[in-house]
């Protein structure tokens, strides 16, 4: 191919990239930068140019001395720490028992588990709600009918249990992609080189850990890197349920609080970005500590 | 051709994407309220801007449901010429709409609601019209002076015109207080009790039922009857006089709280607001709402199923707060019209008028009685507003409450930050936390937020 027909290639190319440029760097690079940029600043709603004054580190110092932040982000890493491997190992123990079922029930148990992830997160927050519900919820009428409990408990109004019903609702609306995931990685193990295994005399467990496991790697890490930003980034279910009471503040919920509704204190905006580029540090960190770990692998 | 047909479906692709862009860009816009009509932009000529308006409503009475409100609109457009394009809020996530907007620079023309928003925070921030020139002499003289002062700050500025004003109160299944044998600790007649009947009545009320109430604390909804069931138990204060502090630190507010805390049959119930409790009330489950007025009397829950009647048919019986010496403060509801500054003179106009003819007019009748509240002034352009509810015998008895309005603090600075800081105070409560220290440092945290 002549170097001119290629330049040609490229720019036509280039050319239907610029659409799908022009929106991520309008809707993402540009607010991103702007995001770090006002994290230095005392910005507020109330300056008309919403930039506010330069103030340095100055957020990111109060911000280790916000007994509320430092809650949020204990509770955002309990969230993380316990969602991400048992969603992982939920998925993959449910994954290995389906996936070599009859089409029909495969199908079955994928829209089974698929069925909360396509359903509206505030419809699906509406049932746990009323499940969960102090006076007439589920829960409490199953345990105290088989005499766990004789006295209704408040679990979205205790602090002591109100965390860990939310990271059950969670739970459920995010097994239903790995599930799917793991059926499709496991279908596409080589069986060669598991026969082989097997002829070697290898048992099931070895086969899988051995021959298996290393094949799905690329969808594991995929789906922990996925999992493990969904679980930083739990909000809907934090403000439709608790609105960050009951001990359930997170830093995704902290920052949408101090941007849009505590817009009375000063430089309420540029709290809530350095938040924000915390939490982004944090992620970005953790997704290449699963990234390095995946590769050395 | 190829090189033709490649620019094309390139420029066709972008063109498409700004286009999408456009409606994207005014981002504000998506997180904008459903509206019953396309919102006009906010600048703009302003020989046609003047021609229309755009109102934003939070869900007072029936100025929340788009039925009524479009007669009353539709009305006012046949006079003036004037097309009012209006968007419904919700409490939930009204304040975020509309500070989003104003983030914008895409604020409406009028809003409807309180002094707390648009006199305390949006007024006080500077987004809004100063209304003074629109009340003279007999204005003043019509309209009921504590609802005028609160419209009005410190520098005699007027953020809103008021229209209608309730007093918040409380409800009681009247079924349940006469099968636990404690109806007769109520002064039906005057509709008021005291505190320590109130504490025999939950005591009754426990050992037949339960669980009687709840101190619903799962964030700002309905937090006007926490506040007053809590500062009328012993006679505390939320705020001072002069609306500079919160003192809600009061000893007596430590005291009843103490007192609730102790009380069997009264859940400090974090997994409810203000809407949930009035739900589980006219469900039959809770005994008592503290948050509940007139609106809730003549539709409990909104159900549409009887005024003051719960989903099973028993009697409500709205009610004062206890107070030690029966006569309760009550927490006042004012609502009325701000006007934003969107820089246009024509709109600002438009919007005045808008404000006259619903406010101060022979059709203020008409926006009172959609309101379901009573009006804030004694008469309007000649119209004798005092007995526009002489044919209603629920409104006519609500009204042996309103002597009791106590002082409308929702306007000292730093409000919503205190709003927030009073039902996680409450959370700390429920959960057992000491009283006297928790008190203390919430309200202490709301002082330093306010500045």
């Amino acid at each position: 191919m002549s170097r001119a027909l290629q330049r040609r290639e490229n720019i036509a190319g280039y050319l239907f990239m610029l659409p799908s440029l022009i929106f991520f760097a309008g809707f993402v690079i540009i607010p991103m930068f702007i995001c770090i940029l006002t994290s230095l600043t005392d910005a507020n709603m109330h300056d008309k140019a919403m930039l506010g004054n330069f103030i340095g580190l100055k957020n990111f110092v109060e911000l280790w001395q916000d007994a509320d932040f430092l809650e949020a982000l204990r509770n955002t890493f309990l969230i993380v720490i316990v969602s991400v491997p048992a969603v992982c190992a939920f998925s993959l123990w449910v994954g290995s028992a389906i996936y070599k079922m009859h089409s029909a029930a495969l199908s079955a148990f994928r829209c089974i588990f698929y069925l909360p992830v396509v359903t509206g997160s505030v419809a699906v927050t509406v049932v746990w709600k009323w499940m969960y519900n102090n006076y007439y919820g589920i829960f409490n009428y199953v345990l105290k009918g088989v005499g766990v409990i004789d006295k209704n408990i408040n679990w979205l109004g205790d602090s002591k249990y109100a965390l860990w019903c939310i990271i059950l609702i969670l739970f459920t609306t995010s097994v239903g992609q790995p599930i799917v995931l793991y059926v499709s990685a496991l279908g596409n193990v080589d069986q060669t080189l598991v026969e082989a295994a097997e002829v070697d005399g290898a048992t099931d467990m070895q086969a899988f850990w051995r021959v298996k496991w290393p094949q799905m790697m690329p969808t594991t890490l995929y789906i922990l890197v996925i999992t493990t930003i969904n679980s930083f980034q739990c909000f809907a279910l934090i403000q439709l349920l608790t609105s960050g009471g009951s001990g359930t503040n997170t830093v995704m919920y902290y920052i949408y609080y101090t941007a849009f509704k505590l817009t009375e204190q000063s430089g309420h905006f540029g709290y809530a970005n350095a938040m924000g580029v915390i939490l982004a540090i944090f992620i970005g960190a953790l997704s290449a500590l699963q990234f390095k770990l995946a590769e050395e692998k | 051709m190829k090189k033709i047909l490649a620019f094309l479906l390139a420029a066709v692709m972008v063109l498409s994407l700004a286009a999408c862009g456009g409606g994207a860009s005014s981002a504000p816009a998506a997180s904008t309220p459903a509206a019953s009509t396309p919102q006009a932009p906010a600048e703009g000529g302003s020989s046609a801007a003047a021609s229309e308006i755009t109102l934003w409503t939070y869900p007072i009475g029936d100025w929340g449901k788009e039925d009524a409100v479009k007669a009353l609109t539709d009305a006012f457009t046949a006079e003036t010429g004037i097309a009012v394009k209006v968007e419904y809020l919700a409490y939930a996530d009204g304040d975020d709409k509309v500070n989003a907007a104003i983030t914008a620079g895409n604020a409406p023309d009028l809003v409807m609601e309180g002094p707390e928003r648009l006199v305390a925070n949006w007024g006080a921030n500077g987004y809004m019209v100063d209304l003074s020139d629109m009340l003279d002499a007999t204005d003043k003289g019509e309209i009921n002076e504590a609802v005028l002062s609160a419209c009005i700050n410190a520098a005699g500025e007027c953020y809103e015109y008021p229209l209608v004003m309730t007093a918040h109160c409380m409800a009681i299944n009247l079924a349940a207080f006469k099968e636990a044998g404690a109806d007769g600790l109520l002064d039906l007649e005057n509709h008021t009790w005291t505190t320590e009947d109130f504490i025999t009545a939950v005591e009754r009320l426990n050992a037949q039922y339960g669980d009687v109430a709840a101190v619903y604390c799962a964030g700002q909804g309905g937090d006007q009857g926490t506040r007053a069931l809590v500062n009328n138990l012993y006679g505390g204060t939320f705020t001072d006089a002069a609306h500079s502090k919160y003192t809600w630190d009061d000893p007596k507010n430590v005291k009843a709280l103490e007192q609730l805390a102790s009380m069997d049959g009264i859940n400090f119930d974090a997994s409810l607001a203000g809407g949930d409790e009035i739900a589980l009330f006219y469900q039959g489950i809770l005994k008592m709402a503290f948050c509940w007025n007139i609106a809730q009397q003549l539709n409990p829950n909104a159900a549409d199923t009887g005024a003051g009647l719960t989903m099973n048919g028993e009697e409500i019986v709205f009610m004062g707060f206890p107070s030690e010496d029966g006569k309760p403060k009550l927490q006042g509801g004012i609502w009325g019209f701000g006007v934003f500054d969107n820089g246009d003179e024509g709109r600002i106009e438009a919007a005045k008028q808008f404000i006259k003819y619903m406010c101060d007019s022979e059709h203020t009748v008409d926006a009172v009685k959609t309101a379901n509240y009573f009006p804030v002034r004694s008469a309007a352009e000649g119209t004798d507003l005092s007995t526009i509810w002489a044919d209603n015998e629920i409104m006519n008895e609500y009204q042996v409450l309103m002597p009791y309005l106590g002082d409308y603090y929702q306007v000292t600075t730093g409000w919503a930050g205190a709003r927030t800081e009073w039902w996680n105070m409450l959370q700390k409560v429920g959960e057992g936390a000491d009283v006297a220290t928790v008190v203390a440092e919430y309200a202490a945290n709301a002082n330093a937020a306010a500045g």
